[in-house]
C-alpha cells in the first residue's frame, strides 16, 4: 500500500500526536486528527494536508466523525492513558482497524489491551531503558 | 461482600449506603480530596483518595480482596480502566462500568466488561411513550435481545378481567408471571387478569412499545 | 463518452492536495481551482466529466456554484463536499441535481471509489442491468436526476433481485415518503432493519418519520450515499 492510499486517524493533537500529524501527511497519507480542544491544531504545521476533527474521542459518535472505521492505522496519543487505552480497543472491537497503537505511560496498564493485538508504546519503559545505557556507558575522554 | 467503589458525588455516596446496609464491607476511591475527608467522616467504609485506574491505588484500596468493583466516575474510558485491571490483575469476579455515552454500552460488552447505562433506560422508556407509573424494573435481558418488564394493571387497562386467551397481545411476547398481592401465579390461557395485578412481562424491543400500550391503554 | 478528467473546486490548499493525491491512482486527468469564479472559467475552457465542489467556499457560494455548473454544464457530473453534518445543504443540492455527495473527512479509498462510482453509473445501461448493485445504483441515478417513478422502479427490481439487503427497502422507503405515502415508507423502513438492525440510514429514516427526530431523509452513506428531498407528486 503506498502512502497515498493510506488513512491514519490520530487522537491527540499535543506534541506527539501533532509531530506524528505533519510527518505522516507531508509523508502523503490521509491523515484526520482528533482533539477536544480547538487550540491544539495550532500546533499543526501549515504544510498540514489532513483534515481536523473537534470532539471527544471516548465518544463513538466523533470517531465515527472522523472515519476511523475507515481507518488502516488508529494512533492513540492523548496525554491520558485511559483514553489512549479505550480508543484503541475501540478501534479494534467495534471498528476492526487492522494497525492500531496506544502511548500507554504506566507500564501495567499494558497488559490490558496487548491480547486484543493492540500495540502499545511505553515512554516510561523506554525512556528508563535508554538512561539506564546511559549511565552505564563510560563517559567520554 | 467486598465491594469496591470508584468514583464522587452524592450518587456514589448513597450507593456505599446502600451496600453499607445490606451489611457489605465497601471500599471507596475517589479523585477529590475534599469529598474523600467527608466520605470517611460519615460512611464507615475504606476510603482511599487517588486515581481509581492507578494499580497502585487499586491496590491500597485492597483490590486484591474484592468481591465486586463497580467504576462509576463520570468518564468512560476511567470506568473500563478500572474494571479491565480490576479483572485482568486482580481478578475480581464482577467488575461493572457505569457507561455514560450509551453508544459504548455495546463495545464494553464486546470488550469483556459489564456495562450499565442509565441514559438509555431513560430514554427508551420515554421513547416508548408509555406510562412511567405503572411501568417498573426495565431490565434488558440477552445482551439487550430480550426486555423483562414488570407492569401494573391498572382498574382502566384494557386487559382487566379479560382471560388471557382473550387477550390479542402481539406476537412475540410473553406474560411469564402474574403477582397478586403475595401470590406468584404461572398463568394460563384461563387465567383472569385483575386490577393490582403485577405482570412480569417478557418481549423483543421491537415490539415492547406496542405490547406495553396494550396493556396500560395509551393509544399511540 | 469516454471519461475527460476531474475538476476539484475547493479554497483549501490542504483539501485540494488531498482529493488529488487520493485520486492519482486513478490516473484521471485532474486540475484545480480555487474558487467558483475559477472552476466556471475552466469549465468553459476545458470539458470534465467530473467536478468536485466544497460547498463552504469564500466568494461565491458552493449552491451558486453548482446551480450555474448545472445550467452551463448539464452533462457534468458533480460531486458535493460537505461539511461533517450539514445535511440540509447535500438534500438541497441533490434536488439541483448534484450526482453524489461525501462528507469531510474521508478517507482516500472513500473518494476514489465514490468518483468511480460516479462514472460508472453513467454508463450503466438501464435495459440491460440485471444485478441487484445495478438496480440500486440506478435508482440513486434516477432520483439524481428528478425521475422518481423511474427510481422507484429500479429499487423494487433490487428488492426482487435480492430481498436480503437493507439498501434496496430503504431506497423505496424514501421514495414512497416522498409520494407522501408515509405507512408504506415506514414499512420498507422497518423490513429494511429487520434485515439489519445496525443499518443506520433506515434506522434515522424510521426514527424521524415516527417523529423522533428532524432531519433529511438519508438514501445511504458507506462511500458517499446522499440525501434525496424534493417534492413528488403522489
Amino acid at each position: 500500500m503506498t502512502a497515498s492510499d493510506r488513512f491514519i486517524v490520530i487522537v491527540g493533537c499535543g506534541r506527539l500526536g501533532a509531530y506524528l500529524a505533519n510527518r505522516l501527511s507531508r509523508d502523503g497519507n490521509g491523515v484526520v486528527v482528533i482533539d477536544a480542544e480547538e487550540q491544539a491544531f495550532a500546533a499543526l504545521s501549515p504544510e498540514y494536508s489532513g483534515f481536523r476533527v473537534e470532539g471527544d474521542a471516548t465518544e463513538l459518535a466523533v470517531l465515527r466523525e472522523a472515519k476511523a472505521d475507515k481507518a488502516d492505522v488508529v494512533v492513540a496519543a492523548t496525554r491520558d492513558d485511559n483514553v489512549n487505552l479505550m480508543v484503541a480497543q475501540v478501534a479494534k472491537v467495534e471498528f476492526g482497524v487492522a494497525r492500531v497503537l496506544a502511548r500507554v505511560f504506566e507500564p501495567r496498564r499494558e497488559a490490558v489491551c496487548r491480547k486484543l493485538g493492540v500495540e502499545t508504546i511505553c515512554p516510561t519503559a523506554m525512556s528508563a531503558e535508554l538512561f539506564l545505557k546511559a549511565i552505564a556507558r563510560e563517559p567520554a575522554p | 461482600m467486598k465491594v469496591l467503589i470508584v468514583g464522587g458525588g452524592k450518587s456514589v455516596y448513597f450507593l456505599c449506603r446502600t451496600f453499607l446496609a445490606k451489611g457489605h464491607e465497601v471500599a471507596l476511591i475517589c479523585r477529590d480530596h475534599e469529598e474523600c475527608v467527608r466520605m470517611a467522616r460519615k460512611l464507615k467504609a475504606t476510603v482511599v483518595h487517588g486515581d481509581g485506574s492507578d494499580p497502585a491505588v487499586l491496590e491500597e484500596a485492597g483490590a486484591y480482596g474484592a468481591d465486586a468493583v463497580l467504576a462509576v466516575t463520570p468518564r468512560d474510558q476511567d470506568n473500563l480502566a478500572v474494571c479491565q485491571l480490576a479483572a485482568m490483575v486482580y481478578r475480581v469476579p464482577h467488575a461493572v462500568a457505569l457507561v455514560n455515552d450509551p453508544d459504548n454500552e455495546k463495545v464494553f460488552r464486546k470488550l469483556g466488561v459489564a456495562a450499565l447505562s442509565t441514559t438509555r433506560a431513560i430514554a427508551s422508556m420515554i421513547e416508548q411513550r408509555t406510562a412511567i407509573e405503572e411501568i417498573t424494573n426495565l431490565i434488558p435481558a440477552g445482551e439487550g435481545k430480550v426486555n423483562i418488564t414488570e407492569v401494573r394493571v391498572a382498574p382502566a387497562s384494557p386487559v382487566a378481567d379479560r382471560t388471557l386467551r382473550d387477550l390479542s397481545l402481539p406476537a412475540d411476547s410473553l406474560i411469564a408471571v402474574v403477582l397478586r398481592g403475595e401470590q406468584a401465579i404461572v398463568p394460563r390461557g384461563d387465567t383472569v387478569l385483575r386490577p393490582g395485578d403485577q405482570i412480569v412481562l417478557i418481549t423483543l424491543p421491537a415490539n415492547h412499545g406496542p405490547v406495553l400500550r396494550a396493556i396500560t391503554g395509551e393509544k399511540d | 463518452m469516454e471519461t475527460r478528467g476531474v475538476l476539484i473546486v475547493d479554497d483549501e490548499k490542504n483539501i485540494r492536495l488531498t482529493l488529488r493525491r487520493a485520486l492519482e491512482s486513478l490516473r484521471l486527468d485532474t486540475d484545480s481551482a480555487v474558487n467558483g469564479e475559477e472552476a466556471l472559467a475552466k469549465l468553459q475552457e476545458r470539458r470534465f466529466s467530473v467536478v468536485l465542489l466544497d460547498l463552504k467556499m469564500p466568494g461565491m457560494d458552493g449552491m451558486e456554484v453548482l446551480r450555474r455548473l448545472r445550467a452551463a454544464r448539464p452533462e457534468v457530473k458533480v460531486i458535493i463536499i460537505t461539511a461533517h453534518g450539514t445535511i440540509e445543504s447535500a438534500v438541497e443540492a441533490m434536488k439541483l441535481g448534484a450526482a453524489d455527495f461525501i462528507q469531510k473527512p474521508f478517507a482516500p479509498k472513500e473518494i476514489r471509489d465514490l468518483v468511480t462510482k460516479v462514472l460508472d453509473r453513467d454508463k450503466l445501461a438501464a435495459e440491460k442491468a440485471e444485478s441487484y448493485e445495478e438496480h440500486v445504483e440506478l435508482a440513486k441515478r434516477c432520483i439524481s436526476q428528478r425521475q422518481f417513478d423511474a427510481a422507484e422502479e429500479h429499487a423494487r427490481q433490487a428488492v426482487s433481485a435480492d430481498a436480503t439487503k437493507p439498501e434496496a427497502f430503504n431506497l423505496l422507503g424514501v421514495l414512497l415518503e416522498m409520494a407522501g405515502r408515509k405507512l408504506e415508507a415506514q414499512k420498507n423502513y422497518r423490513a429494511a432493519l429487520a434485515l439489519d438492525p445496525t443499518y443506520r440510514p433506515a434506522n434515522e429514516n424510521l426514527s424521524r418519520t415516527t417523529g423522533l427526530t428532524s432531519g433529511g431523509i438519508s438514501v445511504g452513506a458507506g462511500t458517499g450515499g446522499g440525501e434525496a428531498g424534493g417534492e413528488r407528486t403522489p
